[in-house]
């Protein structure tokens, strides 16, 4: 006789914790195993309660060392390897390198974007690289885990904190993958995860002040609304046609800002023009 | 020993040292009339819309400029791209290099006359436009020159192309400098481009297509149209534009961005900003005085970065407030060609009109207004003294909002916390300015600044090689530098 199997909850991913959506809602979904799953259908409160936990998070996770960011992108590579997930070998594969990859950055990257410039007086002048803040990320469905993998490390590994919002086609390996997060060590709130109707989540997230950036791959057909919102607060809008090629560094760059510092050196001079 | 009621022996510093109108007499010339600079040659420009440039330090009409009609924004739009396409996105970078240290030079040659055309038409004192903005201006264009034959090495690991034709709307406050930031960048990447000046300052721009001329750059690759915001539209929104790079006003900006919205055009957007300014009790409080009104009095506080909100450590508050105010009552107010004087008039009727609105505003809301200068403040002109706001509150309108004028709010604060939760509560974010003589405390408060410039014992500090721009609604993308290059290039 076959034995019943489990069926799991898909749940979201929020602060560290597996929440259904408030709304209660649920969309179908095939699963892996051909069964219909049902996914949480994120709403405009969960999507406000994300960021708001989000943006709290954010300020502890780029205050960590990037030693310390980039071991626990690093575990996180571990939990995905050898994990049951609900997609195929070369996709879990590509993802756990994909971790792998960025985890290495942590530590890096700002060697490698910031600057120390030669100017005209007696300041030490450099330019760091800072995280943007809270941004709301759309993974391509097409780019299955590697997407996620990809969107999640690159906003964490620039001391980012993110929320993903996943198709509910996607939402059996979001989950799975909001298992890897949790058991990470990654605190919780820098990576949540959202499931539903993408489009409705972006209409939402796109008239919240509170959200520094949108992170965009494959092709948005709502993209000029979205940029028309952004306007009003700057909000940063960054696009990539697809996660099969990890961000480069200057890619990376564009989910930071560059503060210059001009730090006395010498005796406080007082300012450019002499009074 | 003196009781604290004692009077402070004191220099009376007020009125003490009298000068002699000491006024630049450079002779420039200033055509009548001016329109458009396109395909390496002037043009006109349509007769029906001509609108006068005006010396704000005294009323006198300097000249009548053209607006360009969509007709001529096409065309010098067309010209850019023929230029990229045939000559300049061609061009060895070294040639491009070599282009770019020609302008540099011819306008070191040229800075005295500069100088004495942009203070005319912009109100700013010559101390600054001779010291400052041209200097500064040139040293732009010789930086950039520098980078057109490196740019395999502007972004890390990957070749590097230009965009195509960029679309530049510059403002009033810095007009050549502003100019020198938008070109020099674009050029040595490669690009082409469509500039128009503000309305209210375009002589030094004109002045400067002179020099193109002269040192033979290609016809093309630098087009300039006049005009107010209508021509900026026609500008930005035309279809064959490849990058959009703006500074002014926060509102503008969004305008900007929604129009642009859902095309491929790639932006920069160098924004308003209304910067803090943070003195500690364990400053150099004599410089950081000096700082203080670097800060704010530059250029009358028409200065997107101004330290327009000084926070002072609340057991210094009152001894700081006397000191600054001692000095600022040395600072000589009037014609701005005079190489005496500190402050200038304000740029235009317009502006003139909204620093006043927001000083009465304050005012209303319960600020102290007290204003102060060592001459008495002309009777012609647009001129506005030295202005300091205290008594403020955090949610005050000129605590919130950017007055781009030399107008100085002033807040207190007891703890660097405190501090830095005062500074950071804004929605701007482009620069802010901190004062100690302890090191530990001048990074950890720099760094938690919300803020893309931050100047720890200093103020107002500019150079090409280092990074300007701001975060939030200031706007994003950076001028200066090696970040200075990657708003022009794209991956090939």
């Amino acid at each position: 006789m076959s034995r019943l199997s489990i069926e799991k909850t898909v749940k979201q991913y929020v602060g560290g914790k597996f929440i259904r959506s408030e709304s209660g809602r649920v969309m179908a979904s095939t699963g892996s195993d051909g069964r219909t799953v049902f996914v949480p259908q994120g709403s405009r409160k969960d999507l406000r309660d994300a960021v708001r936990i989000a943006r709290k998070a954010q300020g502890a996770w780029a205050a960590r060392t990037a030693y310390n960011r980039g071991q626990i992108l690093y575990r996180l590579a571990e939990m995905l390897d050898g994990r049951s997930l609900p997609t195929s070998e070369a996709d879990a594969i590509a993802a756990v390198d994909r971790a792998v990859h960025h985890a290495g950055w942590s530590d890096k990257i700002t060697a490698l974007l910031s600057t120390l410039n030669p100017v005209s007086g007696t300041y030490v002048n450099y330019s760091r690289i800072r995280p943007l803040g809270v941004l709301v990320v759309v993974p391509d469905p097409a780019d299955g885990l590697l997407g996620m993998v990809e969107a999640a490390c690159t906003c964490a590994v620039m001391s980012n904190s993110c929320i993903l919002v996943v198709d509910a086609s996607l939402g059996e390996l979001a989950a799975a993958f909001s298992e890897a997060l949790h058991t990470s060590d990654l605190p919780g709130g820098v990576v949540n995860v959202l499931t539903g109707n993408a489009s409705e989540l972006l209409a939402v997230a796109s008239i919240h002040d509170d959200i520094d950036g949108l992170l965009l791959y494959g092709e948005q057909p709502d993209l000029a609304e979205l940029q028309t919102e952004a306007a009003h607060v700057m909000r940063r809008i960054v696009q990539r046609t697809s996660a099969t090629p990890a961000a480069t560094p200057i890619e990376l760059q564009q989910l930071a800002e560059v503060q210059t510092v001009w730090m006395s050196a010498y005796e406080p001079q007082g300012g450019a023009a002499v009074y | 020993m003196n009781k604290k009621s004692d009077p402070k022996p004191e220099l009376d510093l007020k009125g003490a040292l009298e000068l002699s109108p000491s006024p630049e007499r450079i002779p420039v010339t200033i055509r009548e009339r001016y329109g458009h600079f396109i395909g390496g040659k002037f043009h006109d420009g349509t007769d029906d819309s001509l609108f006068e440039t005006v010396n704000p330090a005294t009323g006198e009409v300097l000249a009548h400029v053209a607006a360009a009609t969509e007709a001529e924004v096409d065309k010098a739009v067309a010209s850019a791209r023929a230029a990229h396409t045939k000559v300049w996105g061609k061009m060895s970078g070294a040639e491009r290099g070599k282009y770019l240290y020609r302008i540099a030079r011819r306008m070191q040659e040229k800075s005295r006359e500069l100088s004495a055309i942009e203070t005319r038409d912009n109100g700013k004192p010559i101390r600054e436009t001779r010291d400052v903005d041209i200097p500064l201006a040139c040293a732009h264009f010789f930086y950039y020159a520098g980078w057109a034959d490196k740019l395999e090495y502007a972004l890390p690991g990957r070749q590097a192309r230009s965009l195509g034709v960029a679309a530049q709307v510059i403002p009033w406050n810095f007009p050549l400098l502003m100019a020198a930031w938008k070109l020099a960048p674009a050029l040595a990447t490669g690009n082409t481009v469509v500039l128009k000046p503000a309305e209210t300052t375009p002589l030094t721009a004109m002045f400067l297509a002179e020099i193109l001329q002269e040192v033979d750059l290609p016809p093309g690759v630098v087009n300039i149209v006049n005009g107010a915001g209508a021509t900026g539209g026609a500008l930005v929104g035309h279809g064959d534009v490849d990058k959009v790079a703006f500074t002014g006003s926060t509102n503008v900006g969004r305008i900007i961005m929604r129009q642009i919205a859902g095309t491929k055009k790639k932006a920069t957007m160098e924004l308003g900003g209304k910067g803090a300014q943070i003195v500690f009790a364990d400053a150099a409080l004599d410089q950081a005085v000096e700082g203080t009104i670097n800060g704010i009095f530059f250029n009358q506080g028409h200065v997107c970065c101004a330290g327009s909100r000084l926070l002072l450590e609340e057991s210094i508050a009152e001894a700081f407030m006397e000191r600054l105010q001692r000095r600022v009552e040395t600072l000589r107010i009037g014609d701005p060609l005079d190489k005496n004087t500190d402050v200038g008039a304000i740029n235009s009727a317009e502006q003139f009109a909204t620093v006043q609105r927001y000083i009465d505003i304050g005012r209303s809301e319960g600020a102290k207004v007290w204003q102060g200068s060592a001459t008495a403040v002309p009777d012609k002109g647009y001129f506005i003294p030295p202005t300091i706001l205290s008594g403020m509150q955090q949610s005050d309108t000129c605590v919130r909002e950017e007055i781009f004028g030399p107008v100085l709010s002033v807040l207190t604060f007891r703890t660097p916390d405190e501090a830095v939760k005062k500074a950071n509560d804004s929605e701007y974010g482009l620069a802010a300015g901190v004062w100690s003589e302890k090191t530990s405390k001048l990074f950890e408060v720099a760094h938690r600044l919300n803020a893309g410039i931050v100047w720890a014992n200093g103020y107002n500090l500019f150079d090409p090689a280092s990074p300007f721009g701001g975060i939030r609604h200031s706007g994003f993308g950076r001028e200066g530098g090696i970040a200075g290059l990657w708003p022009y290039l794209e991956v090939a």
